[in-house]
């Protein structure tokens, strides 16, 4: 059975990246519970970190030097411009709490667990086998992405959609990370600059959408039928 | 060199929990009035406290029966008997080391809890059935947890006996930095966090009326029968401190051996660790609001959340 427990200990480096790859997921978790908007935000920029921190082990540990370069784009971009042009939209919105999810705290974090781990097993039983990181990293990232999808599900106000999206994003670059670390710097490149349309889109979607119903949530959008 | 025989520095062990308990309790209490700007009582309170109900006599409630005076001691039994079983002093287990693994431990924790909620429902007390009722449901939430971190043990070291895991984590640097054993001492921690009664809606010393869960049971207990409640739940206090730190956290500063001195300087070592853990728990419960009491279950799906994710990572073959 290939999900065995191995007895082998995974080594001090495939420690540290398994760690800090649970870190960012951990963070994704984060973002379900927390309720007040400038907070996600701020999760998001320290998950970001956590993606930056990861792709400068991996550059430390496997000696890819360009990684180094990415790590500090994605450190610039994600942890710092993007959060900072969130909270800008946030300050314009005067809007502090997220409307209320579809669900309680403890119900959502109890369905992303099986989706998490359905995320983790369809990775684990593929059997990619990374040069440069340990397979659970490529897994954790899945359930980054997974859990990302079950925030936007769950929440009703556009910014925690958006923030949603942007971790997913996360949890993609992290993927790119192990199983293509070696993978042109221009195509890494463009990927962050992908995110910063997604921002553009989801900055003019927020201003709109406000203007439009002056709240952030998105439920008020049921009653424009008919 | 002399050298100290087996049985007594088991009894050692359990001496060094019962007498540094009140202690530790103090410290955490006295620390926690600094942090909020007040003087807060003496760090040897407790042991005050502890003389002055001694000293007192012990009444009972109309119609409350025998078992009310005898739950108190028999608890403060069961807390003692669990030093037996933990790494305390000495990082080689001990005669009766083997006698139970943390399951057992854990099994004579819960038993002791329920003797001390039968004892108060013999009373007629509203407030004390309240607080052991609730003392009981949100024990039940937090088994799954507890459950979870023995799984993870046990996948780790394939035992579940608490001296091979802390055997375990001394063996090298990648057996700490990796993320299933990281999780369980985290969800462990957060497990203790409201075993002890600190977050997430108790205060240390328990007399908000929502929170009084822990301060709650004792209500009926008078003199030497609720000294014995005290002392009690300080040393269950320890006894969790001890676990987290000589068997996931920090098991480094013990006795390898069994000369006398290395059993000497291990009683200091282990309480100034278990100060430390205090400031940071004293920290931690300063730096967050209470919450309502049924929030706690956002509190416990949190924990069970990082263990359930200690077990994922080891079946990834990354753990």
């Amino acid at each position: 059975m290939v999900l065995a427990v191995s007895q082998s200990v995974p080594s001090v480096f495939d420690g540290i990246a398994n760690t800090v790859a649970l870190i960012v997921l951990l963070l994704e978790f984060g973002m379900l519970r927390q309720a007040l908007l400038r907070g996600q935000v701020r999760l998001y920029a320290a998950q970001s970190l956590a993606v930056s921190v990861l792709a400068a082990v991996v550059a430390f540990g496997r000696d890819v030097p360009e990684l180094y370069v990415l790590a500090v784009l994605s450190l610039l971009l994600k942890a710092v411009i993007v959060p900072l042009l969130v909270m800008g939209l946030l300050r314009e919105a005067s809007e502090e709490i997220a409307g209320s999810g579809a669900l309680g705290v403890a119900n959502e974090v109890l369905i992303s667990i099986p989706v998490a781990a359905f995320g983790f097993f369809a990775i684990g039983v593929l059997g990619i086998h990374s040069a440069v990181l340990p397979t659970a990293a490529l897994s954790l990232s899945m359930a980054v992405v997974l859990v990302a999808f079950i925030l936007m599900i769950v929440r009703r106000d556009v910014v925690s959609q958006a923030i949603g999206f942007f971790s997913l994003e996360n949890g993609v670059s992290m993927a790119s990370l192990v199983v293509a670390a070696g993978m042109p710097l221009i195509l890494e490149v463009a990927f962050l600059f992908d995110l910063l349309v997604a921002v553009v889109v989801f900055g003019v979607l927020m201003r709109t959408h406000h203007r439009r119903t002056q709240s952030l949530s998105t439920e008020t959008l049921d009653s424009l039928r008919g | 060199m002399t050298d100290l025989p087996l049985p007594f520095i088991q009894v050692l062990q359990v001496l060094t929990v019962a007498g540094g308990a009140p202690g530790v309790t103090g410290f955490t209490a006295w620390l926690e009035a600094r942090l909020q700007g007040r003087r807060g009582p003496r760090i040897l309170q407790p042991y005050f406290d502890l003389a002055k109900l001694f000293g007192k006599e012990s009444l009972v409630p109309v119609g409350a029966g025998p078992f009310f005076r005898i739950a108190p001691y028999a608890s403060f039994a069961c807390y003692l008997t669990v030093p037996m079983l933990i790494p305390v002093l000495t990082s080689y287990a001990l005669p009766l080391g083997y006698m139970g693994d943390i399951l057992g431990g854990g099994l004579i924790l819960a038993f002791a809890s329920f003797l001390v909620a039968t004892a108060a429902a013999e009373t007629g007390d509203a407030y004390a059935q309240l607080a052991s009722s609730r003392a009981k449901t949100f024990a039940a939430i937090t088994e799954p947890v507890m459950l979870l971190v023995v799984f993870t043990v046990a996948l780790i070291t394939t035992t579940d006996l608490p001296y091979v895991l802390g055997a375990t984590v001394r063996s090298g640097p990648d057996q700490i930095v990796r993320p299933a054993h990281l999780l369980a001492a985290a969800a462990l921690f957060m497990v203790i966090l409201y075993e002890t009664g600190c977050i997430p809606i108790e205060t240390h010393t328990g007399t908000t009326e929502f929170g009084m869960i822990e301060a709650g049971r004792p209500f009926e207990h008078a003199g030497p029968d609720l000294a014995m409640l005290h002392w009690g739940s300080a040393a269950k206090q320890l006894v969790l401190y001890v676990i987290l730190l000589n068997v996931f956290v920090a098991p480094w500063g013990m006795a390898s051996t069994t000369s006398a001195v290395a059993v000497a300087l291990a009683i200091p070592a282990i309480l100034g660790k278990a100060l430390l853990l205090g400031c940071v728990i004293a920290v931690l419960d300063n730096s967050y609001a209470k919450l309502r009491l049924f929030k706690i279950t956002e509190f416990v799906s949190a924990a069970l959340l990082l263990a359930v994710l200690a077990v994922f990572t080891l079946y990834l073959g990354g753990g």
